[in-house]
């Protein structure tokens, strides 16, 4: 079963076909990747699918419904979630309500009781600085719960982002370059952590990496983009062994 | 003695329409650069009901109160899916066309010369009382969702609407009570000094208010109220050389930023630094057991 499916998406920056009639679907369960060479489109796909750009046509199909023209806050709460590309934190929360941040956006009560501190306000409250403490378990990150996340190193940066992304309960998540900047170790440890996370919360998981050792470990599929349209599409063997994809992604990596 | 306690009033009540300023600025990152024409909304609100009618105090304040919500709304709406910088512009519009408006509607405002004898109903203490509820309301608002959603679209807008956060209506809801509590110290001030006109509320006193919050720390409450004690209390010190208080308060604004570009208080609170220093002291007395 799908859980997204897009059809001839496309979007135009001026005369800049950013994404040509891109077409794709990610099965329920699985780890779907997209990979391409630098501004192949990529990370616009993704501002699209999240509903940061409007696309110019084409249809998002999510769980069954057209997510095409909602809002980025109604997507999320629709049941996608994302990192991003260059992390994105609150830094003047900290790492706990960072991650809190997710959860509050869920939580029920009215302004009116935020006003008074009424007991009901504060249950929910202490409910979700447990699960949120819960999120930062997973990730390894229970013992800076009360630091900012300015003053974490670059690898606990992208964890925090994982963990709030997914204290929003997602169905789908949009994980944009989670492996960039990180060392050979850490991203060794990375690939564990999706790993784990996949098997806890049973959610699909669609991917944009440069590395290859993280897209091959990991995938169940693979689309590669190249200026905006897909190039190819397969599982990590396939695509290996692809010549289009060579010529236009890793052709060009050997040449360094 | 009267005289001291006119002044702290005064005082108690700027500290009011301050903390406004705090909710738009520290907490939302929104810049009103036409704050205090909700002052002014509230002022003449209770101004023009307390002199052509015969309600009571109570009523008056609440009706102010609601006044300065609606027209944050009517302003709000429009403004806020504004980028930061444009927001600041038609603030600054709007505040001063509320006072040209103001000035000119002499047959209903009375034009430049205001509104005069209006009951003297606010004391030190009634003063203190709002004072401390509008505090109590804040620290609320800041400890719960809204206020956490605050600084994070402060902090990040697109990854704040990632989360699910819905930025445009939760930086309305913030400049829909910023202008209710702007509009009540408005309210405060009209039956405190008996007397109001539009020109002490133009775009000057918003940038004022603005400067206060950055001195005391964007993001500190405590430091907001200590600063906006500073700044109004200074110029009565100063009285005897009132031309150069201007300039004082330029010179302290500008070292602030200089040497501190956090604000004095940063992003702690008076009450935890406090405690903070209670604790280092419990641990040096540790400390000098074990040895």
């Amino acid at each position: 079963m799908n859980i997204l499916e897009v059809e001839n998406l496309s979007v135009n920056f001026g005369g800049v076909k950013a994404v040509n009639n891109v077409s794709l679907t990610v099965e329920k369960g699985k780890i779907t990747s997209i990979i391409g060479p630098n501004g192949a489109g990529k990370t616009t796909f993704f501002n699209l699918v999240s509903g940061v750009i409007p696309p110019v046509s084409g249809k998002i199909i999510f769980d069954g419904e057209d997510i095409t023209k909602l809002s980025q806050y109604e997507i999320s709460h629709k049941g996608i979630s994302r990192t991003f590309q260059n992390i994105r934190l609150f830094n003047q929360l900290s790492n706990l309500q960072n991650v809190q941040s997710a959860l509050d956006a869920r939580a029920h009560y009215n302004i009116f009781e935020a006003f008074l501190g009424l007991p009901g306000k504060r249950k929910v409250d202490k409910e979700n600085r447990e699960k949120s403490m819960y999120y930062l378990e997973i990730v390894g990150m229970a013992d800076v719960a009360d630091g900012r996340p300015n003053s974490l190193p670059y690898g606990m940066q992208r964890r925090l982002e994982l963990a709030r992304a997914l204290a929003s309960n997602p169905k789908l998540l949009l994980l944009d370059e989670p492996a960039a900047g990180l060392n050979p170790a850490e991203v060794e440890e990375f690939i564990e952590l999706i790993e784990k996370v996949r098997k806890l919360f049973d959610i699909t998981i669609l991917l944009i990496d440069h590395r290859l050792k993280v897209v091959h470990t990991l995938s169940d599929k693979i689309y590669v983009l190249n200026f905006g349209e897909l190039l190819a599409q397969g599982t990590s063997e396939e695509i290996r062994d692809n010549p289009e994809v060579i010529r236009a992604y890793m052709g060009e990596e050997d040449k360094e | 003695m009267s005289y001291y306690l006119n002044v702290l009033t005064t005082v108690t009540i700027n500290m009011i329409a301050i903390l406004s300023m705090y909710l738009l600025i520290g907490l939302t990152g929104i810049f009103s650069m036409g704050q205090a024409s909700f002052m002014c909304v509230g002022a003449y609100t209770a101004g023009m009901l307390a002199t052509r009618t015969s309600l009571p105090f109570g009523v008056v304040v609440i009706i102010s109160v609601l006044a300065g919500l609606v027209s944050a709304l009517l302003v709000g709406i429009p403004v806020i899916k504004l980028r930061r910088d444009y927001i600041a512009l038609v603030t600054l519009g709007f505040g001063e066309a509320v006072v040209a408006l103001l000035n000119n509607m002499s047959n209903i405002t009375g034009g430049a010369n205001g509104i005069n004898n209006i009951p003297r109903k606010v004391n030190l203490w009634i003063a203190l009382g709002f004072l401390a509820v509008v505090i109590f309301i804040i620290l609320n608002f800041k400890n719960s969702r809204f206020g956490r959603y605050c600084i994070a679209v402060k902090n990040d807008e697109l990854s704040a609407a990632a989360m699910g956060i819905n930025v445009s209506r939760i930086k309305l809801i913030s400049f829909v009570i910023a202008g209710g509590i702007t509009a009540l110290a408005g309210c405060l001030m009209a039956y405190n000094t008996t007397y109001i006109e539009p020109m002490a509320y133009g775009s000057a006193k918003s940038i004022d208010w603005i400067c206060y919050v950055f001195v005391g720390g964007v993001n500190s409450l405590s430091g907001t109220l200590v600063s906006g004690a500073i700044f109004n209390i200074l110029p009565e010190v100063l009285r005897v050389v009132y031309i150069y208080r201007i300039l004082v308060q330029g010179v302290i604004v500008l070292l602030t930023i200089n040497f501190l570009p956090q604000g004095m208080f940063g992003e702690a609170e008076i009450w935890t630094l406090i405690k903070d220093l209670f604790k280092k002291k419990k641990k040096n007395t540790v400390v000098s057991k074990e040895r």
